[in-house]
């Protein structure tokens, strides 16, 4: 497992797909941002268009990985943690829960029914704004869930303008 | 071209000294004719839609130096996402054609691509 971190727009997407077109197996796109807000439309669709032609099964899931089925075992691109940390820890209702297990074991289930898997978040905790508690907590939960995924993954890159900077694991060549 | 990244109060500019670039060779946020650039992202986030227009005379400079703006919480506001965003982008596109890439943490320089010029 590889897990890609990074700001935003620092290139971990085009990294991610030119790393998984070197395979030549089954290849999925794990999209978890659920379409919200301003700009979301705009951005799934930039990244449709990205994806398009490279021969990725698009696979749309905002919550619940643990019960997902890939058809067949290739390797599978999920982005972003970010987004279904999110999914699962505030629900339209304005209620929160704590979405470590959810996030965790959806990974694990997805990981085991790929032969790679390729795993896209975020940092979020370094900046310096005052945010109400709802939001601390959700930075708090996702340091937590980058840390167990990166002691799980075997590489580990940052993305800093497009170059990888490996954290964990050798540099691919 | 060398392209220095890293964040607000990283050691950019300092750095910039150390390879021999004086103070008044570098232009604040304006494209002029001074061979160094520094606060790239004021550029990008006073217009966002700016950077295909931007990476031609940008790909002239001998420096740029751009602060990390794509850290932290995803800003709610729409147009504070694109700069964010814009400002990511132009920086991967600038890194795909300079020679060398550095990116400061705590003042200490991080060459991620090529190698550091000697200016003669």
């Amino acid at each position: 497992m590889m897990l890609l971190t990074g700001g935003s727009a620092c290139g971990k997407s085009s990294y991610a797909e030119a790393l998984c077109l070197r395979f030549s197996m089954p290849r999925y796109y794990i999209a978890a941002m659920r379409p919200y807000g301003e700009g979301s439309e705009e951005k799934i669709a930039r990244h449709r268009t990205m994806r398009a032609d490279k021969g990725f099964v698009t696979v749309e899931r905002y919550t619940g990985l643990s019960g997902l089925l890939l058809p067949h075992r290739g390797i599978a691109l999920l982005e972003c943690i970010c987004n279904l940390t999110a999914n699962e820890m505030f629900d339209e209702q304005g209620n929160i829960k704590d979405p470590f297990d959810a996030v965790i074991s959806g990974v694990a289930t997805l990981y085991r029914q790929c032969r790679h898997l390729i795993v896209v978040t975020n940092d979020v905790g370094s900046d310096s704004k005052g945010y109400d508690p709802g939001t601390r907590a959700y930075i708090r939960a996702l340091g937590r869930i980058n840390a167990t995924l990166a002691g799980q993954a075997d590489h580990v890159y940052e993305l800093v303008c497009g170059i990888p900077i490996p954290l964990k694991g050798e540099l691919l060549p | 071209m060398l392209l220095i990244v890293g964040g607000e109060g990283s050691g950019k500019r300092s750095f910039a000294k150390t390879l021999g670039y004086l103070e008044e060779e570098m232009a604040d946020g304006i494209l002029d004719h001074r061979p160094v650039l520094f606060h790239l992202e004021q550029m990008v986030f006073r217009d966002p839609e700016c950077i295909d227009s931007l990476l031609p005379r940008l790909a002239e400079k001998e420096l740029i130096l751009c602060n990390e703006v794509g850290s932290g919480i995803i800003p709610v506001d729409h147009r504070e996402r694109l700069c964010r965003e814009a400002t990511g982008r132009l920086c991967v596109l600038l890194a795909g054609q300079a020679n060398c890439v550095v990116r400061m943490v705590s003042g200490l320089p991080m060459v991620i691509k090529g190698s550091l010029p000697c200016r003669s």
